[in-house]
């Protein structure tokens, strides 16, 4: 017991703890180590395992996982110095295997002190058997006669007599079993086991408890037979728990090996000619990262291009509007000097006598054409041409700037015949209703909406002409795609068309409107109904698609669905700049 | 303010000629002892040329009565013609030719105008498929144009052989209404022979010369292709459909007024309207063979190129749209 606390000081003492932590020696228990943050008693495995920080000091694992993270890193408890932590954390931090030792040896002692039971049930071979006649010798025979456990020397020494040396010794290994007396009956043996529930608690008897005693009338069973029966099964048991064990020690190798593909390491490998030689082996957990920096980089790089794109359209618009701005300046003062020349000119006349100014009529009449139909040009440029420093910017969402107070998008109209199409064109232009007639070929028309100016291309939805809407697909950001939510009998023929229009390489990066039109009519399809029945969730999974229910007569949600165009097309926050 | 001057003196000019325009007619009247409508009737030729002027002139006139004339139910017409003469003091005795002229003219404007609304009520009118008529009207179709060909079901692919839409033509209705499928059925069984011709041919594929050279060149199956996507002509009962909008667009803004006044000397009436369409689809296929445009999403450039084409034709008032073909042969004696 000394021993051992004073080993601990020793062992405190070598690993240079702080004096903080130093105190579960000397107010707590002196057998127990304790958690400096906690309090908790260390233990050998779990949440109260001790861990090594890089400072040198010792905390218990629990306690690690609470402390705040600083990125990758935690900081010391006790002098707020800092240790990175690997990919797996606080798992990764090696333990104090010179505290578990400790530790184990603290528990080992005390199991040793307090108890000897082990011993007395005489265990198994491996545990020493003291010579009964001198304490210091290790038996290796026993006397059947006598029952004492010998050595070899004792054993010739103490069966030296004639009538001593008769007893039968045997090797300890062979040593029969001593037969366990009746506890009730001292005299007999205990031959046999009860077989009953009720007597499971004290099953061993002897014959008379047997017959006459608190058995009798029991079932029974030799007492031999029923252990050899248990001790096989008990070796049956054995057999499982160590296929058990090798599984769970399979299990953990496994766990360790993952371990180890996650945060790679040095690995040896051996090249071509034989040499060994350790390489780094590059983890899962770093082949992630990789790729996320990989992304990012590209990301960046990206946009770095789209950036300086977008701003040399911005300088080419802008040297285009200064240069002619400034051409305009100089005609302006061309102008002016030539206005005042003529003034000049007039002023000079008017000052010179009556014959001159006779003479110079002619001229001056000239020259004041010139400066009427300078004067008219100059008015029609002014009518013409607004005056505007502002430069409205909008972005789309491809990170593509346009300059300009309206921005164009090309949006094709597709559907089967009837579905309103055209009708959904013409409310859009001019926001009447009008019944229209079977669309051969295709209407165009520009529609104009926030800072958005869309042509739409309305396809006639005829089954002959549907091969020809390739033709419309190209350089389209969007399709609206109008069906008849009336026609419940035509939605296959829709969702066919649909799926075909999706599969279409030219449509690939283009939005998707789909208009559920003529929710008017009694018994349309909602809209919830419709994505249902198309299984649109599947059908357009990876693009941005939107289904609007809408009613051409009326104009209901037409609007909301050129809204959602809209806010596609331009990128956030920037839709009302122009 | 320039434009506001422009605009007071196109104004103050446009009264001053209205002015002149009455002292001139009062001037015309007093020499020769002749109303405006006499001077009409015994300039102009019976037709478009007289029906027009009078038509304009009765509108545009300060007297309620002879503005309200236009106007007039034509069991109305003796009566009012009668108010008229009243009215302007014509002598019934010297100057018999004008009453008979005069209800000629009021006849065709009035039957116009009746026309007018009668388009306009087939127009309205949707197609049914629980109405038994209608859908007489249908199969009889069918029947002229497919004869021998029994159709499978109401609701068929079939439908489009004959180039409607889809499986059920009522869907194709409905910009027109019964109008577009009474002038199919009319043109179909009047003028059998061209409508089968038109239908035949809106079938073709269409035949482009190619040299043997091309030829070689294009593997087989790109051929077929091609002849495929050729076969892609214009259908049908779909492009009748739209030369019904198109002659009802003549009708309804009032340019198909010289034709039918030319060709009915009494009030016009939806046959004269029908024949008119046949004409049309007849003059349309031919400019559609004229025009050999590429596809047929070339339509409706085709279409406006006619409709100009037909409008311009129609500006002459001695012009009829005088159609050489079976159904109408009975107007080229006009």
């Amino acid at each position: 017991m000394i021993d051992i606390t004073d080993c601990r000081v020793s062992l405190a003492t070598k690993a240079d703890l702080m004096p903080t932590e130093l105190s579960f020696m000397a107010n707590t228990r002196s057998d127990q180590a304790e958690c400096g943050v906690c309090e908790d008693v260390f233990t050998l495995q779990g949440d109260k395992v001790p861990r090594l920080l890089l400072c040198g000091h010792t905390v218990c694992h629990d306690c690690l996982t609470r402390l705040p993270l600083h990125g990758r890193a935690i900081r010391c408890p006790f002098d707020r110095q800092v240790t990175e932590l690997g990919d797996s954390g606080v798992w990764g931090l090696k333990k104090n295997f010179a505290l578990l030792e400790l530790l184990e040896r603290l528990q080992n002692g005390a199991s040793g002190q307090c108890s000897s039971s082990d011993e007395s049930l005489g265990g198994s071979g491996e545990s020493i058997v003291r010579c009964d006649e001198d304490d210091a010798h290790v038996a290796s025979v026993y006397c059947t006669v006598c029952a004492t456990h010998l050595c070899a020397d004792c054993s010739l020494h103490t069966h030296s007599t004639k009538t001593l040396a008769k007893h039968r010794r045997v090797p300890l290994a062979d040593k029969p079993y001593e037969k366990t007396l009746c506890s009730q009956h001292q005299v007999h043996a205990i031959e046999f086991v009860c077989l009953e529930d009720g007597c499971q608690t004290s099953p061993l008897m002897c014959c008379v408890c047997k017959e006459y005693g608190k058995h009798q009338g029991h079932k029974h069973a030799v007492l031999e037979t029923e252990a050899s029966q248990i001790r096989a099964s008990i070796l049956d048991m054995a057999h499982c728990i160590r296929s058990f064990t090798e599984e769970i020690s399979e299990y953990s190798r496994k766990l360790t090996g993952i371990v180890q593909q996650i945060e790679g390491g040095e690995q040896i490998v051996e090249d071509g000619i034989g040499m060994a030689h350790t390489e780094h082996v590059p983890g899962t957990a770093e082949n992630a990262r990789s790729c996320v920096r990989a992304y990012f980089s590209d990301l960046h790089e990206t946009l770095c291009r789209q950036e300086e794109m977008a701003l040399s359209v911005v300088d080419a618009h802008v040297r285009e509007q200064l240069i002619w701005l400034r051409q305009q300046q100089e005609n302006m003062t061309i102008l002016l000097s030539e206005v005042s020349t003529a003034c000049l000119h007039c002023e000079k006349a008017l000052q010179q006598d009556d014959c001159r100014v006779v003479l110079a009529k002619q001229e001056i009449t000239r020259l004041l054409e010139t400066l009427q139909k300078q004067q008219q040009q100059f008015t029609d440029l002014a009518d013409h041409i607004q005056l505007d420093a502002s430069i409205p910017v909008t972005f789309t969402k491809d990170n593509r700037v346009h300059i300009g107070p309206k921005m164009e998008i090309r949006v094709v109209t597709l559907g089967l015949d009837g579905a309103g199409k055209t009708t959904i064109l013409f409310k859009l232009k001019q926001d009447e209703f009008m019944q229209p007639i079977p669309t051969i070929g295709f209407n165009v028309e520009t529609v104009e909406y926030k800072n958005l100016k869309f042509t739409i291309w309305d396809v006639g939805g005829k089954h002959k002409l549907r091969p020809l809407w390739k033709h419309y697909y190209l350089n389209t950001q969007a399709v609206v795609f109008v069906i008849d939510s009336s026609h419940r009998d035509r939605i296959t023929e829709a969702h066919s068309e649909l799926a075909k229009l999706l599969t279409e390489k030219e449509l690939r990066d283009a939005l998707l409107l789909i208009f559920a039109n003529k929710q008017d009519v009694a018994g349309a399809l909602s809209v919830e109904e419709m994505t249902e029945l198309l299984s649109l969730h599947k059908l357009c999974c990876g693009r941005s698609w939107y289904i609007q229910g809408c009613d051409a007569r009326s104009g209901m949600g037409l609007y909301d669905g050129l809204d959602w165009l809209s806010r596609q097309l331009v990128a956030a926050g920037v839709l009302d700049v122009a | 303010m320039k434009h506001f001057m422009k605009m007071v003196v196109q104004v103050w000019l446009y009264f001053y000629c209205i002015c002149l325009w009455r002292c001139f007619k009062f001037i015309l009247r007093k020499l020769t002892g002749r109303c405006e409508l006499q001077r009409i009737c015994y300039k102009n030729k019976p037709g478009a040329g007289r029906t027009l002027k009078i038509e304009a002139s009765l509108k545009s006139s300060k007297s309620k009565l002879l503005q309200s004339s236009v106007t007039v139910h034509p069991d109305a017409i003796e009566k009012t013609i009668e108010d008229i003469l009243a009215l302007k003091k014509v002598n019934v005795d010297t100057n018999p030719q004008l009453a008979v002229s005069l209800q000629a003219c009021l006849l065709q404007i009035a039957g116009y105008r009746h026309l007018t609304v009668e388009v306009e009520k087939l127009r309205r009118e949707a197609y049914d498929s629980e109405n038994p008529e209608h859908e007489e009207m249908l199969i009889k179709l069918w029947k002229l144009l497919k004869p021998g060909v029994p159709l499978d079901a109401r609701v068929t692919k079939q439908w489009c052989e004959i180039g409607f839409q889809g499986d059920d033509p009522k869907t194709d209705f409905r910009g027109m209404g019964l109008l577009g499928l009474y002038n199919l059925v009319y043109f179909a069984e009047k003028d059998t022979t061209t409508a089968l011709q038109i239908l035949s041919d809106s079938l073709q594929p269409k035949c482009r010369d190619v040299s043997k050279e091309e030829f070689s060149k294009v593997s087989k199956t790109e051929w077929e292709m091609k002849k495929f996507d050729k076969a892609i002509g214009y259908s049908f009962a779909i492009v009748g459909i739209n030369i019904t909008d198109l002659a009802y667009n003549l009708l309804i803004s009032g340019a198909l007024k010289t034709h039918l006044y030319n060709v009915a000397p009494e009030a016009p009436s939806l046959h004269h309207f029908q024949q008119t369409f046949c004409f049309l689809m007849n003059e349309f296929h031919k400019f559609w063979i004229e025009v050999d445009p590429v596809d047929i999403m070339e339509f409706n450039r085709v279409r406006n190129k006619f409709h100009k084409r037909i409008l311009k034709q129609l500006q002459k008032t001695d012009m009829a749209l005088c159609p050489h073909f079976a159904a109408s042969e009975s107007l080229v004696n006009v």
